[in-house]
């Protein structure tokens, strides 16, 4: 069987990537604590500083800051995983064979997905900082 | 057989899984064509077979009730979570007649409270959950291939846990007794509520969660590590994907409301004032842990029973599921924007703005991944050939009601809209909708489509279809009035209401469709119990489905499968022509139980490959005792008798400790087994390649999360009060405070150290660095304790001492665990159970204490240096 063989000598190639699974929750984990700072930091100034929450444009720019650096490690997360899926090389997006380099190409690919869902859903959470101005 | 005195039986180095597992098979595997093609000796079949078969025989009499398999576990966890759905579902009828006219006076205030509360509580805790759980425990194992899960034993001791505090909930009703304060019991309600309801649901409901993550940690568990040899990650059955994301919500979801209920029960038990505002507390804390369990909840249930949904729809369409990738990014992907969702529960509660706005705009997010798997499942249909059979047309009024639950669902997320239907009937309504069409029907599917695997047998397709028409129209009769009964404005949960201002009809109609619900539910029960003693045997697989469940033995077998196969595709029956009669001809791995015992297989996470062949317990007795003295401990509180539940919790931790020593991890007669197809693989492995050290880990993430949510509570205290803490109020004292923490660190220290010299065959040194160890964690939790009681700090005058002795409690608790767990491993080097070679319980416990320096250290910093700092 061939396959097999072919899979053997993958197998080298592709054996640093244990860690790939984390991969795939990478982009939903950027997604999560880019929210968690967003809603902590207006519990904090909005409870606690009276004074900055009066006119909201620190809080905003608070929070836009913190969405470019999210947005930013969520676009690397997605590219590292587009080179991983690898999809022009052979236009694959089934990866339904029983070798290592379809693994390979499906974390790649459900980590490419869920880095484009983590950009959208970052884009959302941030969207409430353009229109409301302040906590009340 | 390898040499024995090459290979100790762990992987070398014991700290990844081995990168070249697959290499260090040889050429033995993967197996080629010539080598599955290779006859069975039929003598050595029938002997193998029969020894199978006496290994994993069902204990027959009253000793089935000792059985632990998944197949009889998880049919009474089923049974018995149904149960509790008829039970709720008639609580809802008697409510319904209540409300059916106006001034109605069939029951009084206090027991209609106590029925929707029970309701509630009982189908969100004792049905959806639990069935999340059974259905997964009796489907996964046939899914991989598996002869059972790896925790058989724990599955039953959450069974009976389950068992035992939902008769307890359930039960108090019946006496008059139950909680009365609405499923989520928001505080100052349910904090001075009178009698014992609140404590009722607390206690019982908290038994129940633990069952909930122990069943979690042993699904995560049995999703990476019991695949079938080849069924890569990438191969793996969508629902193991779902089941996944599921228990990895659990354990996020259920630990803050664990802590939660933890302060709660501090408040009504001692008076501890978490959420009593007079002495600084904040009942919007109660809120917040409520709802970051209860919104992810709802994915919970939601997301195992659209997976049926993605198990019966290739099968109907005849093709592989379209979209496999996106299904995986929808399955991802919501579990984790559901997080983000929780304060939607929570708009009129006077958040800022801004904070409404990003939980509004999660709450939208939400639906694009949600909305994926829908369009995937139709693409699937569309591009297939479509046989219409009983279990797709549950499906497809699954998805019809799911779609407009989730379209009130998305109007909802907006604020504004949210401000106007807040706690009116318009939220009932909604909330059913979402439920019964994300949760109910779709597991009525399952039911109709797993019948033939689980008894055998097929259920009636005409009553099939009767039951489906019967509750699909009364569901709508019932629910969607409800939608104007809430835009005109009728609260919930008010137990009468006038009839001079519209509400009669939309009541009246609601009232009718429940009966007709009701009616579809008992022909699907009737269905799924009456007796089929004459109909003959289903055919194998009598859907055409391609998954491994469908190579199931008719009639049945208890060893699960006859030889574990080695998967080359998403759908190996469709594609690996020859797969169920090499299966069935014990072809393929572990076709044998030369020794007696149960045995499964243990395969790396991402690719599959077979590293240890896993021994699994049998039938016993211990887990009900376990379980018994477990529910004791939780239930006697309820009346306030704290001896007897202090003995119980000492007999439930020693029916542990004894269950572990005879049962796990012990030494085996000979490092190696030979599998079958020419692999040999240890049969002990330690460390991160062993299925116990996952369940460690995983139960560990549930375990900080908890510990975090107490966390969250001190932050939430300083943001939400003025005084917090008190000017002049007295702090723990920090020199017993970090005197407390050096001796818990070095404990630490000396429990990791005593690992490598075990490994090292130091085993003197191991036992002194154990017993040290165990000295320091008893005198470090003393000091901890003592610093909040020396330095004067009284729990009960403000929620600042409160909070702090709440903190040092939850530390001394857990290090007092890590030190039973040090002697035990001291006791197992001792008495030969640990051994340089054989020390799967010294990883398990280095990783807890790991845990473990990481709380000491927090709860040291958070009680002594911020007090300072804010």
């Amino acid at each position: 069987m061939a396959q097999h063989r072919e899979e053997k000598t993958e197998l080298k190639t592709f054996s640093e990537e244990q860690s790939s699974l984390w991969l795939i929750a990478l982009g939903p984990t950027i997604w999560a604590l880019h929210f968690i700072a967003c809603y902590a930091a207006t519990a904090v100034v909005c409870a606690k500083l009276d004074r900055l929450a009066e006119d909201g444009w620190l809080l905003r720019a608070m929070i836009g800051t913190a969405t470019a650096v999210a947005l930013a490690l969520i676009a690397w997360t997605g590219w590292r995983s587009w080179r991983q899926w690898d999809f022009l090389d052979d236009r694959d997006h089934v990866h339904h064979r029983p070798v290592t380099e379809h693994r390979h190409e499906f974390l790649g690919h459900a980590s490419f997905l869920l880095a484009c869902l983590s950009f959208v859903g970052v884009l959302y959470v941030a969207l409430p900082a353009v229109f409301v101005t302040g906590c009340v | 057989m390898t040499d024995t005195t090459d290979h100790r039986g762990r992987n070398p180095g014991g700290r990844n899984e081995p990168r070249d597992a697959a290499e260090a098979h040889g050429d033995a595997y993967p197996p080629t064509d010539a080598m599955l093609d290779a006859p069975v000796d039929p003598d050595f079949a029938k002997a193998s077979a029969d020894r199978l078969r006496a290994a994993w025989k069902t204990p027959t009499g009253w000793r089935y009730l000792s059985a632990v398999n998944n197949s009889e576990v998880g049919a009474w966890y089923s049974l018995t979570a149904f149960f509790f759905m008829l039970c709720a579902g008639v609580l809802a009828l008697l409510i319904r007649v209540q409300l059916a006219v106006p001034e109605n006076d069939f029951l009084p205030a206090d027991t209609f409270n106590q029925f929707f509360t029970m309701h509630g509580s009982a189908m969100m805790f004792l049905f959806a959950v639990p069935m999340f759980e059974a259905i997964s425990i009796l489907l996964l194992p046939a899914f991989l291939g598996a002869r059972d899960m790896p925790f058989p034993r724990l599955s039953a001791y959450g069974y009976w846990c389950f068992l035992i505090g939902g008769v307890f909930v359930l039960g108090s009703v019946l006496f008059g007794v139950g909680p009365s304060s609405g499923w989520f019991m928001y505080p100052p309600l349910a904090t001075k509520s009178e009698g014992m309801g609140a404590d009722i649901w607390l206690l019982g409901l908290s038994f129940i969660e633990v069952a909930s993550i122990a069943a979690a940690v042993e699904l995560i568990v049995g999703a990476l590590k019991c695949r079938p040899p080849g069924m890569r990650i990438n191969l793996m059955p969508l629902y193991a994907w779902y089941v996944l994301v599921v228990g990895g919500m659990i354990l996020f979801a259920f630990p803050p409301l664990i802590a939660g209920d933890f302060l709660f029960e501090l408040e009504r038990s001692f008076d501890w004032p978490f959420f009593d505002p007079e002495r600084g507390g904040d009942p919007m804390l109660w809120q917040h842990l409520f709802w970051i369990f209860g919104h992810p909840e709802v994915y919970i249930i939601f997301l195992p029973s659209i997976a049926i949904a993605a198990m019966v729809i290739p099968t109907a369409a005849q093709r592989p599921i379209f979209g496999y990738s996106w299904i995986v990014l929808s399955a991802v992907g919501t579990g984790f924007l559901s997080f983000g969702l929780w304060a939607h529960h929570m708009f009129t509660t006077g958040l800022p703005a801004l904070s409404l706005g990003f939980f509004s705009a999660a709450s939208e997010a939400v639906v694009i991944p949600t909305g994926v798997q829908i369009f995937a499942f139709l693409a699937t249909l569309m591009v297939g050939r479509v046989t219409w059979s009983v279990p797709m047309l549950y499906i497809a009024g699954s998805l019809a009601i799911f779609t407009a639950g989730g379209l009130t669902g998305v109007m909802l997320a907006l604020a504004p809209m949210d401000w106007q239907v807040h706690d009116t009937y318009f939220i009932v309504a909604h909330l059913h909708y979402t439920i019964f069409g994300g949760m109910v029907f779709p597991v009525m599917a399952g039911v109709y489509y797993f019948y033939p695997f689980f008894t055998k047998k097929q259920m009636s397709p005409r009553l099939g279809r009767w039951a489906f028409w019967l509750a699909f129209a009364g569901f709508n009769v019932t629910f969607m009035p409800m939608h104007f009964a809430g835009l005109m404005g009728m609260p919930r949960r008010v137990y009468t209401y006038p009839g001079d201002i519209g509400w009669d009809l939309p009541n009246l109609i609601s009232t009718v469709g429940a009966f007709v619900v009701a009616a579809g539910f008992l022909v699907f029960a009737w269905d799924l119990i009456r007796p089929k003693g004459r109909q003959p045997y289903t055919a194998r697989n009598p859907w055409g489905g391609g998954t491994l469940e469908w190579s199931h033995d008719v009639p049945d077998q208890a060893w699960g499968v006859r030889s574990i196969p080695y998967i080359e595709s998403r759908y190996p029956l469709w594609d690996q022509p020859k797969i169920v009669e090499r299966m069935d001809a014990g072809r393929y791995y572990l076709p044998d139980a030369e020794e007696g015992k149960r045995e499964t297989l243990v395969t790396t996470v991402l690719d599959a490959v077979p590293v240890q062949c896993l021994r699994v317990g049998g039938p016993t007795w211990i887990t009900h005792l376990a379980a018994a003295f477990t529910g004791g401990a939780f239930i006697f509180p309820t009346f306030h008798w704290y001896p007897p539940a202090i003995v119980c919790g000492v007999l439930a931790v020693a029916c542990v400790i004894w269950w572990l020593w005879t049962g796990t991890a012990r030494p085996p007669e000979k490092t190696h087994k030979e599998i079958g197809l020419g692999l040999t693989v240890p049969i002990y492995v330690s460390g991160p390649a062993a299925p116990g050290w996952w369940g460690m880990w995983i139960t560990m993430l549930a375990d900080a999360t908890a510990f975090a949510s107490l966390i969250f509570g001190f932050f939430y205290f300083w943001t939400a009060s003025a005084d917090f803490p008190p000017d002049g109020a007295a702090h723990a004292a920090s020199g017993w405070v970090w005197a407390g923490a050096a001796a818990l660190t070095v404990s630490w220290a000396l429990t990791r150290y005593a690992r490598r010299a075990n490994r090292a065959a130091q085993v003197g040194i191991a036992r002194a660095s154990l017993a040290t160890a165990a000295a320091l964690t008893a005198l470090g939790a003393g000091a901890m304790l003592w610093s909040a009681h020396s330095a004067g700090l009284d729990p009960t005058s403000h929620v600042y001492p409160a909070t702090v002795w709440a903190i040092l409690v939850w530390t001394a608790v857990h290090v007092s665990a890590g030190c039973i767990m040090q002697l035990y491993c001291l006791a197992g080097s001792l008495f030969g159970k640990l051994t340089p070679e054989y020390d799967a319980d010294l990883w398990n416990v280095s990783l807890y204490w790991n845990f473990m320096a990481a709380t000491v250290l927090v709860s040291a910093a958070v009680v002594d240096l911020l007090p300072g700092m804010i």
